[in-house]
């Protein structure tokens, strides 16, 4: 029994010490150079480390040298078995209001260990709420729309059924 | 305290260390072998200017601009199929239409009055009115009849223009060998990007990694971008004096357009390079 006490209290403090030890930073800097290479640039005031979250402060998204969207705060974090991912006030540039929507005001996307196979994805917006559900097995995005509000621009790419507004992808 | 110096206590505790060291060690040699060290940020594009601004000395932009008093329509319950447009005159500065009314031909400039109709404005082919709040769109008459074509009714005085994600009002006219842009043409595609590219196909053109200009793949016949001259497989090199070597060059010039005065491009056709000129009115 002492030797399964002494086990498991290692494979905790190994748990946890590999995900405090995560070189956050650059981890990050690595996903940005990934997605340099589709175009898309990430420019942030700061950024900073937790023990198990890495928070990015002002970012401004650059697609092909543009800039799309300035974001307040995203925050990652994760200790395996439970990872969220938040966006907080996402404002995108006023020239392309009329084909996405304003602002994000919150977005959360979650995995937990109970469903790992699947990202919860709760937001809310200039567009009004919407939650759905993106499949890692499956590689599909669904994501309905609970309240609508200024969505007119986002029609065209929404399917309808009785429960409302909804949007399905595969990938 | 005796129990925190016990031999097996201490051995213990420096296991824990060790153990945390050698996970610090991986991620260290993970961090040095595999990721990146260097953030990788948007260069912030210089801010250069047009290394010549066009200056215009056609006395088309008069000093003042015309106030156009607002003048007090007399309730008359007359109807705009009673008008017929007889002749239009566009010059840079003013409009000036013909109609006929009751068989009395009329001379009416912008803001003037007859049957109730106010005149707002002139194309190449049609004349606009206004009366309340509704406003009247009359095609120049042909074998001697007009036809009133359109009758909408004017949301009150909102800041936007009543014709926002409609087809656009204005157009590009050839006046003396100028081409003169509407004004209310470029505000109309500066609020409505898509219908850009219903009209005209653009495709980066890349030398390398840079960016070299753009090209025209297709421009739809009768469209307005039919009319400024640019033709396919033309490639735009900069706009009002400045280089197109960026989306964000080309981004902020798009973003700007309503407030231009004139504009130019320089584009290369058949290996040849032009320069289109435009008037903005």
């Amino acid at each position: 029994m002492q030797m399964v006490k002494k086990s498991l209290f290692i494979a905790v403090i190994l748990w946890f010490s590999i995900l405090a030890f995560i070189p956050k930073a650059e981890l990050y800097y690595s996903i940005e150079k990934k997605l340099q290479a589709q175009d898309v640039k990430l420019n942030e005031k700061s950024i900073e480390e937790g023990l198990f979250s890495l928070t990015l402060k002002d970012v401004t998204v650059h697609v092909k040298g543009i800039a799309i969207a300035n974001i307040e705060e995203i925050k990652f974090f994760s200790v395996l078995f439970y990872s969220t991912l938040e966006i907080h006030n996402l404002q995108t540039d006023e020239s392309l209001h009329t084909q996405v929507p304003a602002l994000m005001k919150d977005a959360n996307f979650v995995h937990t260990i109970t469903s790992p196979l699947s990202i919860s994805i709760d937001a809310n917006g200039s567009f009004g709420l919407i939650n759905g559900e993106i499949g890692i097995k499956d590689k599909k995005i669904h994501i309905d729309f609970i309240e609508t509000k200024d969505m007119n621009m986002l029609k065209p790419m929404l399917t309808k059924n009785k429960k409302g507004w909804f949007y399905e992808k595969s990938f | 305290m005796k129990n925190l110096f016990k031999p097996e206590m201490i051995k213990s505790l420096l296991s824990l260390l060790v153990l945390l060291l050698m996970v610090k060690l991986l991620w260290f040699v993970i961090q040095v072998l595999w990721l990146s060290a260097v953030d990788i940020d948007q260069e912030k594009d210089q801010e250069s200017k047009a290394l010549y601004y066009r200056v215009k000395l056609t006395p088309n932009q008069a000093a003042a601009p015309k106030v156009i008093k607002p003048k007090v329509v007399a309730k008359v319950q007359g109807s705009i199929k009673e008008l017929t447009l007889l002749g239009i005159y566009n010059d840079d500065d003013v409009s000036v239409v013909t109609v006929m009314y009751k068989k009395n031909t009329k001379v009416l400039g912008i803001g003037d009055e007859v049957n109730g109709f106010v005149l707002d404005g002139a194309g190449q082919n049609f004349a606009m009115f206004s009366k309340n709040t509704k406003h009247y769109k009359i095609l120049l008459a042909k074998n001697g009849k007009s036809v009133a074509t359109s009758e909408r009714e004017e949301p009150k005085r909102e800041p936007k223009p009543y014709n926002k994600n409609k087809a656009p009002l204005g157009e590009v006219t050839e006046t003396g060998g100028v081409r003169i842009i509407d004004r209310s043409l470029l505000e109309h595609y500066a609020e409505n990007m898509d219908d850009i590219y219903k009209n005209v196909g653009i495709s980066e053109v890349k030398n390398g990694k840079d960016l070299d200009g753009f090209k025209i793949n297709f421009v739809r016949k009768d469209s307005p971008f039919a009319k400024l001259g640019i033709r396919r497989n033309d490639m735009i090199k900069s706009i009002n004096g400045q280089e197109i070597k960026s989306y964000n060059a080309a981004f902020a010039i798009y973003k700007n357009i309503k407030n231009v005065e004139n504009l130019s491009l320089i584009i290369t056709r058949n290996k040849e390079e032009m320069e289109l000129e435009y008037e903005i009115n």
